[in-house]
């Protein structure tokens, strides 16, 4: 009997290996896809300019989310308005008020991420985009006429203030979409390799308590 | 398939954690100590198959494999499909947390009807019956897992027939992949080792197996 079970040990161990070879050829081959692969997950950024919020919604793994719905919340959870986004996952809108808001991305079959802009990144822009808007016309004209101004009456604060918020807008745009490309992170290599690690472990422990258990078994017989 | 955070809710969230536990612990019970590194292999796979993805329509599909997990493990599905989603959750966030309990459903519960309905087509001496059977248990867990994202879906926002068509739509090519999968992972297994494959008769004494060991 101890030996037919020896017996029987030694063939399922043999043949297990395999499996697990088998098994390993499968996750090496997974793991070389990984690169190509796009995660599962959905996410949005969000950041003001001006006076317009601009999103942008994308799978991890770099592909844009085509048509998905965009929820903007305020602060107590009312919702403000809707939209969907473009072919680039973009969505931009109009700061609505003075509130910190909660946009949400849905991007079908309980695909769901949320992006929260607070109150101080609004308050600031709103007040340079107000202050925009009445001097806009001035500004837009060029600089000419604003260098006009340094010669007769000189930069009020406000001005200089303005000024700089929108070349900063301007010149951090791009860094912006940077961010938001970079910010999705897929699985690495680390990250698959230690669940399995977790799984092996959890395999270990539940072979530790089979045993333990056997263990007793026989010590009671 | 893995629904994020925020989307379902509360009794939905209750309910799936429910079922998930009655299932996991059902599975515990039956996973016996030759199962466990069975199981620890199969719930490797799943939480890899994951990242294997075909990018379709407005979203992505990934290989889900619960098919051949419930085949192969039965009622231990649910705690090895368990554990594969929790660790996606925290490493991948796929999915998340609070909606584990519906997910760990969604996909486990598919797993265990197939071994219930495939279990004992799959080891058959007609060749073309089996691998029917496979095919149909890899694409049939799948359609199912489908039907329940829809059904899990529809008592927060969403119309469950615009859903459910929605899922079904964008896996059917991973059922047929899963499928073809299901094929071959079968006909390699009967090979190999056909003693993991669920209804098989233990042929007497062979490698001096002692029926009795087998059947525990």
């Amino acid at each position: 009997m101890r030996c037919d079970n020896f017996v029987e040990n030694f063939v399922e161990n043999c043949l297990f290996k395999k499996w697990i070879f088998s098994f390993l050829v499968f996750a090496l081959f997974s793991l070389s896809m990984v690169g190509a692969a796009n995660a599962h997950k959905v996410m949005i950024f969000a950041w003001v300019s001006g006076d317009t919020i601009y999103t942008q919604s994308k799978f991890s793994g770099g592909k844009k989310v085509n048509a998905g719905n965009v929820i903007v919340y305020n602060q107590k959870g009312d919702k403000l308005l809707e939209g969907k986004t473009n072919k680039n996952g973009e969505f931009s809108f109009k700061v609505p008020g003075k509130t910190a808001l909660k946009i949400v991305i849905q991007a079908g079959m309980g695909h769901r991420a949320e992006w929260t802009v607070p109150l101080e990144e609004i308050a600031a822009e709103a007040s340079g985009a107000a202050g925009m808007i009445s001097t806009g016309n001035s500004g837009d004209k060029g600089i000419d006429t604003s260098k006009h101004k340094v010669s007769v009456s000189g930069f009020t604060p406000e001005d200089v203030q303005i000024a700089v918020e929108k070349a900063l807008d301007k010149k951090l745009k791009p860094v912006f979409k940077i961010l938001a490309e970079s910010r999705e992170h897929g699985p690495s290599v680390t990250d698959i390799l230690g669940g399995i690690g977790y799984i092996l472990g959890l395999v270990g422990v539940a072979g530790y308590f089979y045993s333990r258990r056997q263990k007793m078994d026989t010590h009671r017989q | 398939m893995h629904i994020s955070e925020g989307v379902l809710s509360g009794p939905v969230i209750a309910t799936g954690f429910a079922l998930a536990a009655i299932g996991t612990v059902i599975g515990l019970k039956k996973l016996d100590y030759e199962r466990i590194p069975r199981a620890g292999v199969l719930s490797a796979s799943f939480f890899i198959a994951s990242l294997i993805h075909v990018p379709i329509g407005p979203s992505s599909v990934h290989l889900i494999l619960n098919g051949i997990i419930g085949l192969l493990l039965g009622w231990a599905a649910f705690p090895a499909i368990l554990v594969a989603l929790t660790l996606q959750a925290i490493f991948f966030q796929f999915g998340g947390i609070t909606t584990l309990g519906v997910n760990t459903v969604n996909m486990a519960l598919p797993a265990v009807l197939c071994y219930y309905m495939f279990g004992r087509l799959i080891i058959r001496k007609g060749n073309l019956i089996e691998s029917i059977a496979a095919f149909a248990c890899g694409f049939i867990s799948v359609f199912m897992s489908a039907i329940m994202v829809g059904l899990s879906l529809m008592f927060t926002e969403e119309n469950f027939f615009d859903v459910a068509t929605l899922v079904v739509a964008a896996h059917i090519p991973v059922m047929i992949i899963e499928g073809i999968i299901a094929v071959f992972c079968v006909a390699f297994l009967k090979k190999v080792q056909p003693s993991m494959l669920p209804g098989y008769i233990v042929p007497q004494r062979v490698f001096g197996i002692d029926p009795e060991i087998e059947r525990r």
